[in-house]
């Protein structure tokens, strides 16, 4: 079984090196797959030089955009399993074999800061914006969620070929992945998950368009006429 | 209506015209999109030479001032536009994404291959 790693970077190249050597030292079988958002910093040097398949993109697109592009080269290439991995150090390789075995037993599987206390301290505004996100998932997945915004997933094959069409290239795309995945009839399950602080980099949320965001996604919801209920 | 307005429009509606063929002529315009400015700009033409048409239709509709059934009818037409072009441009967009992922999957397909 063939299991690659699908890291977004836009202009990670500080902590990019750690990140792939961890997860190269723990699972040196993995495929690792830079996709390299339109960089400037040499990104994509980077992970050419750690022998990652490096797929660049000639200008940003954006991180749901990188990650539809590392969807579709992991179906191009038959790949059976794939998780996305922060470039920017915020996840724990150590923690990928839970994500990975989770998978054992549903579709795609979730690696959660909230589910259980790990001390992951958030500001104010974005902790009443991710609360009312969980509520809205909530409603129209018939599911708890307890991090619909935690970018440290796992899929396998199905989900991965839904996702290399249909992923959403807009930001707070991994909110509105999990309601496209729910939408399409996949299991998805959620597990705690330890998570560090970002080793470089700017967090990508600005409060003042996170109002137009919501919108956006309010009508995505609405737009989404076949609701389907789980069973 | 007027007199000078009148001739006002006709200037106008004959230098749009005039304008649009030559665009299409460039090639600086697709045939699709000058078709539709086409069609306006004979209509701004007809109304400029008969305004009794507006007049006439602006009656019917109980509308006072004619100018207005004009003015409806402009922004009408432009909001549709509008709308149109958003339309296209999602598209667009769209089609743009998709070709940044061929291309990027090409590059990477080459790279591997040297």
């Amino acid at each position: 079984m063939e299991t690659a790693a699908i890291i977004p970077a836009f202009n990670e190249a500080e902590s990019l090196p750690n990140v792939i050597s961890e997860i190269k030292g723990l699972f040196p079988d993995h495929l690792i797959i830079v996709v390299d958002d339109g960089s400037t910093d040499g990104t994509a040097d980077i992970a050419k030089e750690f022998g990652c398949v490096c797929l660049s993109m000639p200008f940003n697109l954006g991180i749901g955009g990188a990650l539809r592009l590392g969807f579709r080269y992991c179906m191009d290439r038959g790949i059976d399993c794939a998780y996305q991995f922060d470039a920017d150090g915020q996840h724990d390789p150590t923690q990928i074999s839970s994500l990975l075995s989770e998978l054992e037993h549903s579709d795609m599987a979730v690696g959660s800061r909230f589910a259980t206390d790990c001390s992951y301290e958030v500001g104010q505004s974005r902790k009443a914006a991710m609360n009312f996100l969980r509520f809205l998932v909530r409603i129209y997945t018939g599911q708890r969620f307890t991090d619909t915004s935690s970018g440290f997933r796992a899929f396998r094959k199905p989900v991965i070929k839904l996702f290399a069409k249909e992923y959403p290239v807009e930001y707070m795309d991994s909110v509105e992945a999990l309601l496209i995945a729910s939408k399409n009839g996949f299991k998805i399950s959620e597990i705690p998950v330890k998570m560090r602080e970002r080793s470089a980099g700017q967090p990508s949320n600005r409060n003042f368009r996170l109002i137009y965001y919501f919108l956006r996604l309010l009508i995505v919801l609405l737009a989404s006429t076949h609701k389907k209920k789980k069973d | 209506m007027s007199s000078s307005t009148h001739i006002l429009i006709a200037v106008l509606a004959l230098g749009a015209l005039f304008l649009i063929v030559r665009l299409v002529r460039l090639k600086a315009l697709k045939a699709k999109y000058s078709i539709l400015w086409l069609t306006v700009g004979t209509a701004l033409a007809v109304i400029s030479a008969v305004p009794q048409i507006l007049d006439w239709t602006a009656e019917k509709l109980d509308i006072w001032y004619q100018p207005t059934l004009f003015l409806l009818l402009a922004i009408g037409f432009l909001l549709l536009l509008a709308m149109h072009f958003s339309y296209e441009l999602s598209r667009m967009e769209n089609r743009i994404r998709i070709l940044v992922e061929e291309i990027s999957l090409l590059k990477e397909k080459l790279e591997k291959d040297d």
